[in-house]
């Protein structure tokens, strides 16, 4: 007989039923542990990978609900520092008005939409097509699918914020990943909206700039905001990434919230692990107090009595990643095709994620081991003989 | 050098015949006291023994006697509080906890009253235990537990798990384990003692032809009237001293007297 034949017998026939629940409760933590860290990862990566630096917005001092004048984009564009800005509206569009708000989608002012978002890839094409009509969309390639359009198809948008319906054709695609974008032009709305009420837009939402230099972006803001100072209009600025944050601030607690729950999962399972394996020395005191009469050095038996716990988290730990990220792929699937899991398309589990499991599952095995067979091992052998006979 | 200033030390006037290697253990004036709830009690009182090599010796003596205190100093499971333990030539005195279990497992066979097998290994697998201790082939150690397995005649149940035989057959395997690393002692706490007398008689032949055949000292501690007929010589203990046979405790003269006193009573 070997060690290792020793270690297995000790592990696979002794009670393989309470080997396998705790494994699987391992498996379990370790699995909403990973999912867990991966939530605030992804949402830095949707930040990062959604904002630029280079790209700031402009609003109103006292909140997006309130609007700034149209005529102030003009003058945006006139900032030093600035290249491009392009002024925007919440159109707030639904294909069926009772099925509430599936995609954002804005008014924007078509013909700077190139110079702002150079990063967004959209074809000169359909940048061009998209200035010559009026009625022209811009629709991101996730709504594409959801509704089976097609570019030229012809759809009407209902707006849920002002009280018009636009016949648009589809003249072209917002190429991001994931897009579920749809862009329609500010003067067609404007127009539809003097048709409706008599008034026309007037006003602009937020207000993108693109600056000429990365590294004067502060500057640019600056100089921003030093214009609307004193007016009936003051402005916020700050780069797009800032913006985001600050957007899905809440989110921030949230993320709070969730590294807090992973703690405590994380404590859980090392308290309950801690539990299974102290049973599993004292059930085995005896055992333990034969094999030091044997002979067997204390280092050896604190090995053999801490390689089942150790083998057993590591095992669990392993498989649990395995299920987080399994579960992951399924969660960052799903968001490509769903309307709620949008913003989750970036839910994949990095691999620092999963080195993280594994050292959480390692370090719950050592733990779950070395304690409660270190305490066993320092009982004198005479003593534990007596005792269990 | 280190071994012959050890066996200098005056042990009851046996030290020439450890240096001839007549004698096995050699214990001088070993006392062995604990604190318990403040108080010092004394388990052995400057105690003094000599075993033979290849004698079997039976230690009897009533509960609390210091019976199993001795046989703990003997293994090197425990130390004394006074006085010296040679045993196979080595004072234990000198001993740290790690070199006294590395000297029992290569010196000293354990046989318990409970057999303390380990539950999920098969007989030839708890038999081999003790040779995971040694830097032995896998196939060495195999044939070595086979070999300590058929001494005690359980070839046939080299396979099966100690819950799946009886308690003589589980108390032979608990004795091949004792002897797989060839010890030159064999020190045995009560090992009939959870035995039927067929299986008790059994066991008390195989330890006898342990010491006739194999030539190993034998230390065991039992109540077991019948172990009187299969050893060498009997050791009385009481209250932690060694006391003259006329006035030891034997289970059957603790019975007659007992059931005299209720008679007379």
């Amino acid at each position: 007989m070997s060690l290792s034949r020793y270690i297995a017998a000790l592990m696979f026939r002794r009670s393989r039923l309470r080997m396998s629940l705790t494994a699987m409760a391992i498996s379990v933590a370790i699995t909403l542990v990973c999912l867990l860290i991966t939530m605030p990862v992804a949402l830095e990566h949707i930040l990062s990978e959604a904002a630029s630096m280079d790209r700031i917005s402009i609003h109103h001092q006292a909140g997006l609900v309130y609007s700034l004048p149209r005529s102030f984009v003009r003058k945006v564009r006139a900032v030093d520092g600035v290249d491009a800005a392009i002024g925007t509206v919440w159109f707030g569009g639904v294909v069926d008005e009772n099925r509430g708000v599936p995609f954002p989608s804005f008014a924007v002012e078509a013909e700077h939409v190139s110079a702002v978002y150079p990063d967004y890839g959209i074809a000169p094409e359909h940048q061009a097509a998209f200035e010559a009509n009026r009625n022209g969309a811009l629709v991101g390639q996730r709504t594409l699918d959801q509704f089976g359009w097609k570019l030229g198809d012809r759809v009407t948008l209902s707006s849920t914020v002002w009280p018009v319906h636009l016949e648009l054709q589809i003249v072209g695609l917002i190429p991001r990943k994931n897009s579920p974008e749809v862009w329609v032009n500010l003067d067609y709305l404007d127009l539809a909206l003097q048709e409706a009420t008599g008034e026309g837009v007037g006003e602009v939402g937020i207000i993108w700039a693109r600056v000429a230099d990365p590294s004067a972006v502060s500057e640019a803001i600056q100089r921003v905001d030093a214009m609307s100072a004193n007016s009936g209009a003051e402005t916020v600025s700050e780069t797009e990434q800032a913006f985001f944050k600050s957007f899905f601030g809440s989110l921030e607690g949230i993320v709070g919230i969730i590294l807090v729950v992973a703690v405590l999962v994380g404590l859980c399972i090392v308290s309950i692990s801690l539990n299974t394996a102290s049973m599993n020395v004292r059930e085995r005191t005896g055992e333990i107090a034969t094999l030091k009469a044997i002979g067997f050095p204390t280092p050896r038996i604190l090995f053999l009595l801490a390689a089942e716990p150790f083998l057993v988290s590591s095992a669990a730990g392993v498989i649990g990643i395995a299920v987080a990220y399994f579960l992951s792929l399924v969660v960052s699937g799903l968001s490509g095709s769903g309307e709620v899991l949008g913003p989750l398309a970036s839910f994949t589990m990095t691999p620092e994620i999963a080195l993280q499991g594994l050292v959480l599952s390692l370090a719950i095995g050592l733990l779950s081991g070395l304690l409660p067979a270190g305490m066993a091992v320092k009982r004198p052998a005479a003593q534990v003989l007596r005792e269990v006979s | 050098m280190f071994l012959a200033a050890h066996l200098l030390r005056p042990c009851t006037g046996l030290v020439d015949h450890q240096q001839r290697g007549l004698v096995m253990i050699c214990v001088d004036s070993v006392s062995r006291s604990y604190r318990s709830g403040g108080e010092e009690l004394l388990a052995l009182d400057g105690v003094s023994l000599e075993v033979e090599r290849g004698e079997f010796v039976a230690l009897m003596g009533p509960s609390g006697s210091g019976k199993s205190t001795l046989l703990n100093i003997l293994s090197g499971l425990d130390s004394q509080t006074a006085g010296t333990v040679v045993v196979g030539g080595q004072d234990l005195g000198q001993l740290d906890e790690g070199q006294r279990a590395a000297w029992r497992a290569r010196s000293v066979g354990l046989v318990f009253q409970f057999f303390n097998l380990i539950p999920v290994l098969s007989a030839w697998e708890n038999v081999a235990l003790p040779l995971l201790l040694r830097k032995l082939p896998k196939a060495a150690r195999r044939e070595r537990a086979e070999v300590a397995l058929r001494i005690v005649g359980l070839s046939e149940r080299a396979r099966h798990r100690p819950t799946t035989m009886s308690g003589g057959e589980q108390q032979r395997v608990a004795i091949a384990r004792a002897l797989v690393v060839d010890p030159g002692l064999i020190i045995a706490d009560e090992p009939t003692g959870d035995l039927d007398a067929r299986n008790a008689e059994a066991v008390l032949d195989l330890l006898r032809v342990l010491k006739s055949e194999f030539g190993k000292t034998i230390v065991m501690v039992t109540h077991d009237a019948r172990a009187l007929s299969y050893v060498d010589r009997v050791v009385h203990l009481d209250k932690g001293v060694l006391v003259p046979e006329q006035e030891a405790y034997l289970p059957e003269a603790h019975v007659t007297r007992a059931i005299g006193q209720e008679l007379a009573g």
